[in-house]
C-alpha cells in the first residue's frame, strides 16, 4: 500500500479511496486498534536512523534544458529542506514534495522526497554543494553533485518554460519521459531508469497498455509504479505518474534505450469547425486543447473517449565491456556488495551437516549474485545451496541475498572453509573479492570411510553358503551383490498391531484370561462353602461341649451328645477330606486322631454306651450321669486333637 | 513341498480322477454321492494352497529372471521385473534390496535409496541394504533427517518387536492382576511382577509411538526427482528453503493438492511437489 501526497495538490489514488471507504465502515474499536497498530508501526519506522540521498536525473545537459534533482530522505516523514539552492549559473527551485509510507513484510518504511527543478542558465561544469537537511535534532548532508552543461544539446531537451523549445509538446494532453541517470555503463550493470507519464487531469486516462521500454540489446526489470503527484509544467498542471525499473545491457557498444510506449483511453475534446472561444484554462493563449467550447461549457457538449498512444524519446547508453582479469569466483555480479557469514551448529560430529548462511547485501544485479564459493574444499562435502532474496527497493537492484549451504566435514576441523565472493565495482572499475572471516567450529569423531563400507562389512553378515550370489563385475568396489533368496511368505509394511492376526491372538489371550478369572471365581465359591461348613461344625461342637459340661443331662442324652461331639470333632479334624460327621464311627474317629490303645478303647466304649442308651432302652429314666463318668467323658473328648 | 501327501483323502480323490481318465467311467463322488463335509473342506484347502504355490512359483520365476537380467547388465529389464513383483504385492526385503541395486546401476540414486530404505523398513537388520544405502547416499549427496534422541536409542528393536513385547507384558500384567484379585493373601512377588509388566507395557507403547512418528516412521518419504527445491509456499516461484538432492529424506506433515508440506533435514520445513517424493512404507 502506498500513500502519496504532494504540495501542489492532494492526490488520492484508488487504493487510498478504497482504504478510506473501508475505514469509514469500521467500528470505533477497530479504528482504535488500527491506530495503535499504525502508531506502533510508525514507531518502528522512526526507530530506523534517517538517511538522505540526492540524485540528478541527468548529469549532462544543455543550456536551457531542465534537470530534475531528487533529494530523498528515508526513515523520516518530514524535514526542513531548502526551498532554493543557490548556485551561480543554475536556477534551482523546489517544485514538489512527496511522502511515501510502505509496508513490506510488516516492515514499515517512511520516506519523503523533495523534487527540485534545475534550469541551467549558462554552459560549464557546476557543483551543487551539500545541502543541510534538518531532521528533528539531527542534521543530514546531501552528497555533492556535479552537473555538466553544454552550450547546445543534440537531444531534445525537456523544456517547460515559455519562450524556449519545449521538450514535450505542451499542447499534448499526455506525454512520456524516459530518464536514464547514466550515459555509460558496463555490460550486465544494472542501471536504474525512471519513466514519467504526464497527463492533463481533465482527460481522466486509463492505461490500456502499460508502459514498456522498447529496444534491443538490454534486459529490463519489471516496471513498478512508484508514485503519483501533480506538477506544473510551463504553467500547466499535469498529473505525473512515475514508474521505476532497471536495465542491464547485454553487449558492449552503443545501446539505444527506449522509446517507452504505452496506450491509454482518455477523454479528448471533440473536433469542431466552429470558432473557438477562450477557455478559462487558456489564460495565456497556450493553444490549450481544452479551450474547446465543450470544455468551457460542460453542460452543452461532451468530449469523446479515445485510445491514445503515448511515446517518449529514446536514450542512448554507451556500454563498456568488463575487464578480462575476472577472478575465479566471479559469477557476473556487478555493483557494490558486502558479505557476512555465519554457521550453525558450531559443534558437530564428523559427517554431520553444518548450515552456513552467507548474506550478500548491497546494490547491483542480484540475479547474477551466486553463492560464495569455497576456496579449499579439502575435507569438506558441500551440498547445493538455497537462496532467498529480500529487496529493499521497487525494482530489485538493492537488497540482500541470503544463501544457505550445507557443509559436512569428512574429518576433524577447527574452522569453516573460507568462502569467497567476487563482483565488479563499476565505480572503481575493478573486480573486488570478498572473503569470509574464519568461523571457529568443533568437529569431533573420526574420519568417515564410506568407501570401505562394503569391504569392512563384518564376516558375520556374510550370506550362507547355500544362498547363491550373483557376482557383479561392472563395479566390484561399489555396492554389494544381488540376493537371490526370497522368503516364501511376503512381508508387510503394516505394523504388527494393525494386522488382524494380531488382534485374533489378543482375543485368544483374552479368552484365556476370562477362563482363568472364571476358574478363580469358582474356586472362591467352593472355598466359601467349605468355610461355611467348618463354621457350622465348630459352632455345633461348641454347643455340644457346653451341654456336656452341664450336670443335668440323663446318661442317654449325655452319651448321645458326647458321641456327636466326637463325630463333629473328627469331621473338623479331617480337613480337606470333608468327612460327614454322620458317617464317623469309633474306629474312624480313633484313626483320625491317631489314638493309642487305651484311648481307642475308651472311645469305642463311649460309642457303644451311646448306642446302648439310644437303642436298647436300658437306663431310661430320670437318673443323672455320675460326675465321675462325666469327667471321664470330658477328658476323653478334650484330649482328642 | 507336496501338500497332497499330508491329506490322504485328497490323494484318494486324485487317484479317482486318474482312474476315471483311464477307464472312461465317471465315478461320481463328492457332495452328490454323499462325500463328507470334511472331505470337501480338505479339497478346498488343497486348491487354495495349490493356487498359492503356483502363484509363488510364478513370482519365483520372475524374480530369478530379474536377477538374471541384472547379472547380465540389463538393468532396465531387471528393474521392470522387480517392479512387477512389487506391484503384485510380493514384498520382501531382498526384492527391494535388489531393486535398489538395479536403480543404483542406472544412476537413479533417489529410487535406489528409496528401495534400500524399504528393504530396511521390512527388515531392520539387513546388512547388505544398510551398506548399499550408505554408498548410494554418498553418491547422491542425499540429506538425512536428524533423528531425535529417543528415536536413536529406541531403534535397537523394531515396531513389531516392541508390539510383541507390549502384548506379552500386558497379558502377564493382566494375569498377575487377576491372581492378586482372587488370592486370599497377596504375594509381594506378584505385585512386583505386575508393576514390572505394566512398566514394560508402557515403555513398549511409548517406543512404538515414538518410532511410528519419528524420522524413520510411517511418514518418511524419499526425494526421487532431480533438482527438487523445498519452498516456503505452494508455488514454483516461491522462495526456496532448501535444495534437496535425490535420495534425501523428508517427513510428510500434510498434503495440499499436488504439494506436500514436509519436515526437511536441518530442522527446516517447506513445500515440495508431491510427485517428486515417494513414501517408504507402501
Amino acid at each position: 500500500m502506498s500513500i502519496t501526497t504532494g504540495e501542489l495538490g492532494f492526490v488520492m489514488s484508488s487504493e487510498v479511496e478504497t482504504f478510506r471507504e473501508m475505514t469509514s465502515r469500521i467500528s470505533t474499536f477497530q479504528r482504535i486498534v488500527i491506530a495503535i497498530l499504525g502508531v506502533t508501526c510508525l514507531q518502528f519506522a522512526r526507530a530506523d536512523s534517517p538517511s538522505v540521498t540526492a540524485v540528478l536525473s541527468k548529469s549532462q545537459v544543455a543550456v536551457g534544458e531542465e534537470v530534475q534533482l531528487e533529494v530523498r530522505l528515508t526513515g523520516a516523514r518530514s524535514a526542513d529542506a531548502p526551498e532554493q539552492i543557490p548556485v551561480d549559473g543554475l536556477e534551482i527551485h523546489r517544485t514538489g514534495t512527496s511522502q511515501r509510507v510502505e509496508i513490506n513484510n510488516f516492515n514499515l518504511t517512511a520516506s519523503v522526497s523533495y523534487d527540485y527543478t534545475i534550469l541551467p542558465l549558462k554552459e560549464g561544469t557546476f557543483t551543487i554543494p551539500p545541502q543541510i537537511i534538518h531532521v528533528g535534532s539531527s542534521s543530514l548532508r546531501t552528497p555533492t553533485l556535479t552537473l555538466h552543461v553544454a552550450a547546445s544539446s543534440n537531444q531534445p531537451a525537456r523544456q517547460y518554460r515559455r519562450g524556449t523549445q519545449p521538450a514535450f509538446d505542451t499542447g499534448k494532453l499526455v506525454f512520456a519521459e524516459l530518464i536514464v541517470p547514466k550515459k555509460s555503463a558496463f555490460v550486465g550493470e544494472m542501471v536504474p531508469v525512471q519513466i514519467r507519464l504526464a497527463y492533463d487531469p481533465r482527460t481522466h486516462p486509463q492505461l490500456t497498455e502499460p508502459p514498456e521500454i522498447t529496444g534491443q540489446g538490454f534486459t529490463a526489470q519489471k516496471l513498478q509504479q512508484s508514485g503519483e503527484n501533480l506538477e506544473t509544467i510551463n504553467g500547466k498542471t499535469y498529473n505525473i505518474v512515475t514508474f521505476k525499473s532497471a536495465i542491464a545491457a547485454a553487449h558492449s557498444g552503443k545501446v539505444e534505450i527506449g522509446p517507452v510506449k504505452a496506450k491509454a483511453q482518455m477523454v479528448v475534446p471533440r473536433r469542431s469547425s466552429a470558432p473557438r472561444s477562450r477557455s478559462p484554462f487558456d489564460l495565456f493563449d497556450l493553444d490549450d486543447p481544452f479551450s474547446d467550447p465543450f470544455f468551457s461549457n460542460p453542460f452543452s457538449q461532451f468530449g469523446e473517449r479515445r485510445e491514445v498512444e503515448i511515446s517518449s524519446e529514446p536514450v542512448a547508453l554507451d556500454v563498456k565491456p568488463l575487464p578480462q582479469n575476472a577472478p575465479l569466483s566471479f559469477s557476473g555480479a556487478i555493483g557494490n556488495f558486502t558479505m557476512t557469514t555465519d554457521a550453525k551448529p558450531k559443534s558437530v560430529q564428523v559427517g554431520d551437516p553444518i548450515t552456513v548462511t552467507s548474506t550478500i547485501s548491497g546494490r547491483g544485479n542480484f540475479d547474477r549474485v551466486n553463492a560464495p564459493v569455497i576456496e579449499d574444499d579439502h575435507g569438506w562435502h558441500k551440498y547445493p545451496p538455497s537462496s532467498k532474496f529480500k529487496q529493499d527497493d521497487e525494482v530489485g537492484i538493492s537488497g540482500e541475498k541470503t544463501f544457505e549451504t550445507v557443509f559436512s566435514p569428512n574429518e576433524k576441523k577447527q574452522t569453516l572453509p573460507v568462502l569467497a565472493f567476487s563482483y565488479f565495482d563499476p565505480v572503481k572499475e575493478q573486480y573486488v573479492t570478498l572473503r569470509s572471516e574464519p568461523v571457529a567450529i568443533t568437529v569431533q569423531g573420526t574420519a568417515a570411510a564410506t568407501q570401505n563400507v562394503a569391504s569392512s562389512r563384518p564376516a558375520s553378515v556374510a550370506p550362507a553358503p547355500a544362498a547363491p550370489r550373483l557376482a557383479v563385475t561392472t563395479k566390484p568396489a561399489d555396492i554389494l551383490y544381488q540376493l537371490t533368496e526370497r522368503p516364501a511368505a511376503t512381508e508387510s509394511f503394516a505394523p504388527l498391531y494393525t494386522r488382524p492376526v494380531f488382534w485374533i491372538a489378543q482375543l485368544v489371550a483374552l479368552l484365556v484370561v476370562i477362563g482363568f478369572a472364571g476358574w478363580n471365581v469358582h474356586r472362591a465359591k467352593a472355598d466359601n462353602r467349605e468355610a461355611r461348613r467348618i463354621a457350622a461344625l465348630q459352632h455345633e461342637l461348641a454347643e455340644r461341649m457346653r451341654k456336656l459340661h452341664r450336670a443335668d443331662a440323663s446318661p442317654r442324652e449325655y452319651y448321645a451328645e458326647a458321641s456327636r461331639a466326637v463325630r463333629v470333632k473328627a469331621a473338623l479334624a479331617s480337613g480337606n477330606r470333608q468327612v460327614d460327621p454322620n458317617t464317623v464311627d469309633a474306629e474312624t474317629a480313633a484313626d483320625t486322631f491317631d489314638l493309642n490303645g487305651d484311648s481307642r478303647e475308651r472311645l469305642r466304649r463311649l460309642f457303644e454306651q451311646s448306642d446302648e442308651f439310644q437303642y436298647s432302652g436300658v437306663h431310661n429314666g430320670s437318673g443323672k450321669i455320675s460326675s465321675e463318668n462325666r469327667r471321664d467323658v470330658l477328658e476323653l473328648i478334650e484330649n482328642l486333637k | 513341498m507336496n501338500f497332497f501327501t499330508l491329506i490322504p483323502s485328497a490323494v484318494e480323490e486324485s487317484r479317482d480322477a486318474i482312474q476315471e481318465q483311464f477307464h472312461g467311467v465317471p465315478r461320481l463322488h463328492f457332495a452328490s454321492l454323499g462325500v463328507t463335509a470334511n472331505r470337501t473342506l480338505a479339497i478346498l484347502f488343497c486348491l487354495t494352497f495349490g493356487i498359492a504355490s503356483v502363484g509363488f512359483a510364478q513370482s519365483d520365476a520372475e524374480f530369478a529372471k530379474a536377477n538374471q537380467g541384472y547379472a547380465q547388465g540389463r538393468f532396465k529389464e531387471a528393474i521392470d521385473g522387480y517392479e512387477s513383483l512389487v506391484r503384485s504385492g510380493q514384498w520382501s526385503a531382498n526384492v527391494f534390496y535388489d531393486l535398489g541395486n538395479a536403480y543404483f546401476r542406472t544412476n537413479d540414486f533417489g529410487r535406489a535409496i528409496l528401495n534400500y530404505e524399504r528393504a530396511l523398513a521390512l527388515e531392520q537388520h539387513h546388512p547388505e541394504a544398510t551398506a548399499n544405502l550408505q554408498i548410494a547416499r554418498d553418491e547422491a549427496h542425499a540429506l538425512e533427517l536428524q533423528q531425535s534422541w529417543p528415536d536413536r536409542y529406541l531403534r535397537f528393536a523394531s515396531i513389531n518387536q516392541y508390539s510383541i513385547t507390549a502384548v506379552v507384558a500386558f497379558w502377564i500384567g493382566v494375569f498377575c492382576l487377576v491372581t492378586l484379585i482372587f488370592a486370599r493373601r497377596r504375594p509381594a512377588a506378584a505385585i512386583v511382577l505386575l508393576v514390572l509388566a505394566f512398566s514394560t507395557f508402557s515403555g513398549a507403547i511409548f517406543a512404538i509411538w515414538q518410532l511410528d512418528r519419528g524420522a524413520k516412521g510411517r511418514t518418511l518419504a524419499i526425494v526421487t526427482a532431480e533438482n527438487v527445491q523445498a519452498r516456503i509456499a505452494t508455488a514454483d516461484t516461491a522462495n526456496s528453503v532448501l535444495v534437496l538432492p535425490p535420495g534425501s529424506e523428508v517427513k510428510i506433515v500434510s498434503t495440499r493438492g499436488d504439494w506436500i508440506y514436509a519436515a526437511l533435514p536441518n530442522n527446516l520445513r517447506g513445500w515440495i511437489p508431491a510427485k517428486s517424493t515417494q513414501r517408504v512404507r507402501l
